[in-house]
């Protein structure tokens, strides 16, 4: 926690969505965004971003719960051309997905006021 | 906060979505016209082949305009699979009766496509989908046009090499 205070403090980024498992920051100055969730802090650019959230979605969760003769209950989650991989269990791959899906609406959200307040002003 | 989502790309996420389908229902289409080329020239049908020839590299050239502008607005075009294209048809008739009913349900998508444009206020995208629209109007006034050759010729007799000899000369002119 400490670690992202500095952070938000350094790069000046702002937070878009946080459950209690994890949080999304988005730089303004880097065009970027940074995800803090299980025990890693990981930078996005808007195409990892995409390939993330495209990845998640695609998860099928209800078939991960109803299958019973899985040795481990894991799944890797790797996104081709960004840095990252995940390996989450189903109930991380359920928050993970909680925590795009609000920052996706949050940004949704922010893209309606630039709309509406902002570009129609000008 | 800065609207990053905007900045990278003109279209929503739905409508990147809807437009890939619709490159996929055009590859789907060419697939499809492509595989009645086969069937026609297979049974002695060289009029209509060439016809579904020529069909089946419009509809190609329909994928890659959308494909085109998927890319320019800063979404991702995917490249479709087509699969399960139907190899033989029952008669003559059938293959344009299936050319018909392919025609009105991709003007039945791209008015979908037209509809999310209108509740998004993507006047953007509305603007590229009009000639689509249009050309819609002409493939749907060919293949009813030449459905009806069927009836004007009559199957009997030299009837379908007649309505063979035809299918080429339908012409859309309209100018309105
Ligand atoms: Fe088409
Ligand atoms: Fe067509």
């Amino acid at each position: 926690m400490q670690a992202i205070q500095t952070i938000t403090h350094t790069l000046n980024i702002t937070e878009v969505f946080k459950t209690a498992s994890g949080t999304i920051f988005q730089s303004d100055s880097e065009n970027c965004w940074y995800i803090d969730f299980a025990g890693k802090l990981n930078r996005f650019d808007y195409r990892c971003l995409q390939k993330l959230r495209k990845a998640v979605y695609h998860i099928d969760i209800e078939g991960l719960l109803m299958n019973t003769n899985r040795s481990a209950d894991m799944e890797i989650v790797f996104i081709c051309a960004c840095d990252h991989t995940y390996i989450l269990t189903t109930l991380e791959i359920i928050a993970l997905k909680e925590l795009l899906q609000g920052t996706f609406t949050m940004l949704e959200l922010n893209h309606i006021i630039h709309d509406r307040l902002y570009r129609g002003a000008l | 906060m800065k609207d990053i989502m905007r900045i990278k790309c003109l279209i929503s996420t739905e409508m990147e979505s809807i437009l890939n389908q619709q490159i996929r229902k055009e590859a789907q289409s060419s697939s499809i016209y492509l595989a009645m080329a086969s069937w026609c020239d297979r049974n002695g049908f060289d009029g209509s082949s060439v016809y579904f020839f020529k069909q089946a590299d419009e509809e190609r050239q329909h994928q890659l305009k959308f494909f085109k502008y998927v890319l320019d607005m800063g979404a991702t075009a995917i490249s479709p699979d087509v699969s399960g294209i139907k190899i033989e048809y029952n008669s003559f008739r059938e293959v344009f009766e299936d050319a018909l009913d392919q025609e009105i349900s991709v003007t039945q998508s791209i008015k979908n496509i037209a509809s999310l444009c209108h509740k998004e206020q993507d006047y953007v995208t509305m603007e590229f989908l009009n000639w689509f629209l249009k050309e819609q109007r002409e493939e749907e006034y060919k293949a009813r046009r030449a459905l009806e050759l069927f009836e004007v010729i009559g199957e009997e007799g030299a009837g379908r090499w007649q309505i063979d000899k035809h299918v080429g000369d339908i012409k859309y002119d309209s100018e309105a």
